[in-house]
This record gives C-alpha cells, structure tokens and sequence, in this order.
C-alpha cells in the first residue's frame, strides 16, 4: 500500500510539469540569483566605491594632501574633482557638501573646517599646522578640525570613510613633516654657518620665510622642533549623521519602503489572479457578454488594486508611525504622491502578469519567482548598497530600485516632492507600459 | 418551420423503409402560413480553429418565443455555435443577426441572455450580492435593479438564501443561480449551454420550469444539452448538429417520422422452441431477444401475440419501445465515441 501511494505520487509529480519544475528547478535558480547578487561582492572589481565630496574651508598643504591621498585611495569615488588634483581642491561651500549628501548624491562629504572666529585664513592655516605638528587632539584647538558629514542610511560607509581619512591625513601629515624636517636642517646648517661668523647670505634652498625666520633668529629652539615634528597627530575626526539625527527611529524609514514595496507586489499579483479565476469558471466570458469591454474590465481590476494598494501601504506605514515612531504626518504630501503611483505601477505590473499567464498556478510560481528576484535586486530585502556596482546597476531596472528610492527620499532624505520628479516619472512609465502589454496580452480573451 | 435531416451514419442500422430516401441527403417539409418574427438568424456561418473546420454553412433561424435544443455529440460544434451566437466569437464567413441587426452590436447583445456551461457566478458572493452584480453589469440600476433582483429571488427559489455565500449552495441552487444571472436584463433571446448538468432530476425540474416560464412570457430560448429527454419533452423544436453542420432540425414527431419512423418496437422474451417462422417478428442479437415493429399496438399486439402461442411459443415478458429523440440522435450522429 504504502508503495503503491509513493508510486501514485511520484507518477502525479512526473505529470505536473510546474510542480516538478517548482521542486527541483526554482530552488537553484533562487539560489543561483542570490548567489550572483551577493556572492559577487567578493570580485575586488566590483566592490562598490562610496561616493565622497571633500569641502577643503583651510586649503593648507597638510589637507591638500590629505584630499591627493584620499582621492587615490580605489574604494572612494570624489563626486568632483574625480579627474585631477587640481579639480579636487576645487573650492565647494560647506553647505553645498552637506546638500549633496542629503540628496543622496554622495554617501559623506569630508569637511577640512575653518575654525570659527574672526581668523585670518593664514593664521588658521598655521594654527592647523602647529595643531597636526603639535600632536594636540583637543589641545588648543577649540573645536574638531574635520568633519565628516554621514549619511547613515549606509551605516558602514561612514566608519570606512573616517577610517580612510584618518589613514591620509596621518600620512600628509608625516609627509609634510619629514619635508619640514629637510627644510630645518637646511636652516639650522646655515644657522650654525652664521654663528660661526660668516656673513649673513641667502640661504639656498629656504625659501619659506617661516622656515627663514627659524633658521636665522632661532637657533636654540631647533632641538626642540625636530623632536616635536617627529610626533604624528591623530586628527579629531567628527561624524555628523546629516539625515538620521533628528529621526526617532531610523532604521524602520529606511525599511519599510522596502518590506511595503514588495508586499503590495505581492498582493497585487494574488488579486489581479482572480481574472484568470473568471476566465477559468466562464465568468469573464459572461461579463464580456455584457455591457462590459476587455477595456472596461482592466481599468476597474487597475483601480481596485490600486485603491488596495494604497490602503495596504497606508496601513502599513501608520502602523511604522504608531510602534515605531515613523514622521508619516510630516512627510503626508511625499507619501500620498508616491504611495498612488507605485501603487499603479504594481498593479498594471500585476495585471500584465496575469494577462500573460494561462493559469492561476502559473502566475503564482511565475510571478513569486520575479518579485522575488525584483526584490533582492531592487532593495526590498537587503539595501542596495550592500551590492556590488554591477548588480547595483542591474538593480536600476527593477520597480523596487524606483519605488524605494522615491520613499527613501521622502522619508529618509526628507526632500521634497519636487524632488521625486526621476522617480515618479519612471513609475508613472511604467504603470503605463505594463497596463498596454497587459492590454495587448489580453486580446487573446476578446472575441476570439 | 422547415425540417432538415442530414444522416451522418449511413452504415448505423436502419429501422425503417425510408432510409434511402434520408441517407446523405435533405429533405424539407412544411412551412407555416404566417410569418413569425425572427429572433436569431444564422447564415452559412463558417468557422475553422486551424485545420479544424468547426461551422461548417451553418444555416439556422429561431423564431420569437421559440424553445429550441442544440444537440450534438461531444465536438460537433455547438459551445462554438453558442459562442458565436453570443458574440463571443469571429466568424470566418457568413451571417449572425439578432432581431434582424449584426450580433456584434452593443445594442444587439443587450437583448441576449447568456448562461454558459460553467458555474459563472462569484462563489464568494451571497446570491442577492451576485444577482446585483450581473445586475449593474448589464445596465440595471436603482429601483429597477432592485426589482429585478427580488424577482429573480423568488424565480429561483431562493429568497431565503439570498444572503448566503453561493459557494455553500448544492449543485442545483448553483445552476439557478447561474441562469438567474443571465436574465435579469429581461433578454429577448437566452442562450443556455447544458443548463441543467450535473444537477439531479429535481433540480433538472425546476430548472425546466423556470426556463418553461419565461417562455411562456415570450422570451426566445436556446439550449444545449444532452439531456435528451428533456429535449424532447421540453422543447418545440430540436436541431442536432454534427461535424459542424446541422443534421436534423425540426419537432420531435418530424424528427422520428422521418428518420426511424413512428413504428413502436415489441420486444419479447419468449418461451419454447417456434415452429415456424412469424412475419415482422425478428431475432436480435444484441438485445437477446425478439422483436417486431408494430404502428398500431391495439390491433396488432394481439394478433402477434397470438401467432407466437400458434407456433408453439410462450411469451413470458414484454416490452413495448416508443421511438424517441434518443434513437433519432443515434440513428443520424452514429454509435461511434466522439472526442
């Protein structure tokens, strides 16, 4: 009996092709996708470069080099400048840095900062000098003398960055100081040439007048600053959080996007199956008898996935607002416009996928396969920049990419809804593409 | 009205003297003096799935009011022939009007009713929400569309199920269901494919009384099935298609008169050893038993049976058999399995 039973299903399994295919085919082509969007993170090649934006406010040869080393350090990518030195130490304000990261155009801006008060820029050029020359973390400096402006929605990148630019700042500072030393031998020969009573002549090789001031009216403090130049500071790094500072909970605006996304993909795909439900029972032959146009019957499936997807996403973020203290009031305009249209471009991407199927098994195994698959890719189950370029690039193809990156935008950049204009725009094309595939798959249930 | 029949089976045993005046050809009889008004008119209607040819010419009208059976064997072309009708599906050649207008036309389809093979109503729906539904769909509104639903309610039965999921209704209440659906528009012509199938002789019943009253409120109705007693009993005219063409078409006494004949058949389980050979009385090898055909059973039942006792037999059963829509089907489609 009990062989019988195995025989009876083993030869129903060999019959249904979609479940055979289900057991033994999708697991590896799961794998497979997951495999190619995570495993390759390890290929040195395309390890993703985190965009910066240096604001050099002191624009002294210490942080000149330090912005030379970073730029040649593989894994930062300057968001300008990327090209030459000299476009590197190209002026850019303060403000505009921090904007850029806000906007999610950089993941951090290094900020060489001017100390406040009413300095020259000459003094404070030296007084950051004798700071790095000085080994002084705090010391006579009132306040940090770089800034990192972080953007933690990449919670990593911030801590490699400020990693990479202590790494460069210690080593122009060493630079600079073993070129100091040079400079000071050079004098301290010529001093030494002056007591011992020649003529006071131009010192070849000094043209520094600093150095030239030492060297000719300093002579016993010599000893004294070699020994502190051979002393590297450590440079009080300070990492501002542009964005999730004033945020009550983070993490949850960063990922509801993401969860909301997939989930309405998901509950769109199961409702608009009910039209293949029809077809199979007649119903949709009987409604086609009716008053009703093929027409008729999408635009009205498109508007009730669409009125459930808001709802759905609606809910969803209230609930993110109520445990979890999401800023959904704050953000209702950006919400509102992004919820309708992701919401209409995942329900013309549901009912495209229902038109192109035959059956309801297969738009369910055909349809998980894919939102899955968008989902890993596009951000929904890990964030983006956890890929590797390549796939970060693949991601861009996805709904979720544009879906996220708009909630993003609102809810973790908080820009404004002018801002949304990319994201909107390729949503909005295509809830408009996918609903004319949907229309053109569809005639095969007009009149036949 | 004019009677066609085409035998499809010219090998199938013959019951009568005429076959060689029906076999593979058409015979027409009969037309009423006056002129009905045409509700469905169908004009060498040709359609082919690939190399399947599934319409073959055919050529068919249906009065006003009328009730006419679709038969036919599995594959012979009637759901496409109702799927056409239906404005379902193209025609490659030839004529479908409604009323005299294009079946195609928006304005025509609004006179046609349609109640397809499939449990078409929302089985998540109770019947009053179903009922609404096809309702709205079909261009009832408001107090009409509440009257109508309270109609059909008590039409079908169930009024008092009307805020039950349909999904928890046995078969029969399903099918009610499903044709109340399709009449709600208060169609001129309803086209029913297998209405009453699957559902138990109760259900069949009821379903024939429904259908027998909005007939008798003039609505024209079409049917398949394959149910072929309620063919026969139920409807005013029988048309039977086959390969995609209409074999016979008319009432069901034309029908029999002219392919089997009206002779009922005696069959007789008989006792003893005859001694001699008896006119009209037949051996038959697949019944195992005797048989006669016979026009007038008072006259002639006696007399054979009494020939039978002369010759030494003794009859100790006896069945008489009526010709029916069955043999007819039989005679013209054949005993072959159908696809």
């Amino acid at each position: 009996m009990i062989r019988t039973i195995i025989h009876i299903s083993l030869l129903r399994l060999w019959h249904n092709k979609a479940e055979l295919l289900l057991t033994f085919i999708v697991p590896i082509l799961f794998f497979s996708i997951f495999a190619w969007i995570f495993g390759s993170r390890g290929s040195s090649g395309s390890t993703p470069k985190l965009k910066v934006v240096a604001c050099d406010e002191i624009d002294n040869h210490v942080t000149q080099r330090t912005l030379t080393l970073l730029h040649n350090t593989k894994s930062l990518r300057f968001h300008m400048g990327d090209s030459s030195h000299s476009d590197l130490v190209k002026p850019i304000s303060r403000e505009s840095a921090e904007a850029l990261v806000r906007r999610g155009m950089v993941t951090a801006a290094i900020v060489f900062r001017k100390k406040s008060g009413g300095e020259s820029d000459s003094e404070q050029s030296r007084e950051l000098d004798a700071h790095i020359l000085n080994n002084s973390d705090s010391g006579d400096l009132q306040s940090p003398a770089i800034e990192v402006f972080a953007d933690s929605f990449d919670q990593v990148a911030s801590q490699v960055i400020v990693a990479f630019v202590q790494k460069a700042s210690m080593a122009a500072q060493a630079e600079h100081a073993q070129e100091e030393a040079v400079k000071l031998q050079a004098a301290r020969q010529a001093a030494s040439l002056q007591v011992q009573g020649a003529q006071s002549v131009a010192i070849p090789g000094i043209n520094d007048p600093t150095v030239r001031a030492i060297a000719l009216s300093s002579q016993p403090t010599l000893g004294l600053e070699m020994g502190n130049m051979t002393t590297i500071a450590v440079p009080t790094i300070e990492v501002i959080d542009i964005l999730g500072t004033n945020k009550s909970n983070p993490i949850v605006a960063m990922y509801a996007a993401g969860i909301a996304v997939m989930f309405l993909l998901f509950s769109a795909t199961t409702a608009s199956g009910a039209i293949l439900e029809e077809r199979e029972n007649s119903t949709l032959e009987r409604l086609l008898c009716s008053r009703m146009t093929m027409d008729h019957l999408l635009m009205g499936k498109w508007c009730y996935l669409v009125i459930i997807g808001c709802l759905q996403t609606t809910l969803m973020f209230s609930a993110g607002a109520i445990f979890f203290g999401l800023n959904l009031l704050g953000h209702l305009d950006g919400f509102a416009v992004m919820t309708v249209v992701t919401s209409g471009a995942a329900a013309s991407f549901a009912l495209m996928m229902a038109a192109m199927c035959k059956t309801r098994t297969q738009l369910g195994w055909v349809s998980t396969i894919l939102i899955l698959s968008m989902s890993a890719l596009g951000g929904s189950m890990v964030p983006r920049y956890l890929m590797s370029e390549s796939i970060q690039r693949v991601g861009q193809f996805t709904f979720n990419a544009w879906a996220l990156d708009g909630y993003n935008k609102i809810f973790w950049r908080e820009l404004p809804v002018r801002e949304l204009t990319l994201e909107l725009g390729v949503l909005v094309t295509c809830a408009f593409v996918f609903m004319v595939l949907a229309r053109i798959f569809a005639t095969r249930w007009d009149r036949g | 009205m004019k009677t066609i029949f085409t035998r499809k089976n010219a090998n199938a045993p013959r019951q009568d003297s005429t076959q060689s005046d029906l076999s593979g050809e058409t015979r027409q009889s009969s037309a009423t003096s006056a002129k009905p008004e045409l509700a469905l008119e169908l004009f060498d209607v040709h359609r082919s799935f690939g190399k399947t040819h599934a319409l073959r010419g055919i050529n068919l009208t249906v009065e006003s009011g009328q009730k006419l059976a679709l038969l036919g064997p599995n594959g012979a072309g009637k759901t496409t022939l109702v799927r056409a009708i239906c404005g379902r599906l193209r025609i490659d050649q030839g004529e479908i009007n409604l009323f005299g207008q294009p079946v195609t036309q928006a304005s025509t389809l609004a006179q046609l009713g349609v109640v397809p093979q499939d449990l078409a109503i929302y089985s998540d729906l109770t019947t009053k929400e179903n009922l609404r539904a096809f309702g709205r769909l079909h261009g009832l509104s408001g107090r009409t569309l509440t009257e109508r639903v309270a109609w059909a309610l008590e039409w079908i039965g169930l009024e008092d199920r009307k805020d039950h999921l349909t999904k928890s209704f046995s078969g029969g209440m399903k099918r009610r269901v499903n044709i109340a659906c399709g009449v709600l528009h208060r169609p001129k012509v309803l086209v029913l494919d297998e209405p009453t199938v699957g559902v138990d002789p109760q259900s069949r019943h009821r379903i024939f009384e429904m259908l027998d009253e909005l007939s008798a409120n003039g609505t024209t109705i079409v049917l398949t099935t394959h149910h072929l007693d309620e063919a026969q009993s139920r409807c005013d005219r029988i048309v039977i298609i086959d390969d995609g063409q209409v074999i016979a078409d008319g009432g069901i006494l034309d029908l029999i008169e002219h392919t089997i004949g009206c002779e009922r058949q005696v069959r007789l389980r008989i006792e003893g050893f005859l001694t001699a050979s008896i006119p009209n009385l037949e051996w038959d090898p697949t019944l195992e038993l005797f048989v006669a055909e016979i026009n007038e059973p008072a006259e002639e039942l006696p007399q054979l049976l009494h020939r039978i006792r002369t010759c030494g037999g003794n009859v100790i059963d006896l069945e008489m058999h009526q010709p029916n829509l069955h043999d007819v089907f039989i005679y013209l489609t054949g005993r072959e399995l159908r696809e």
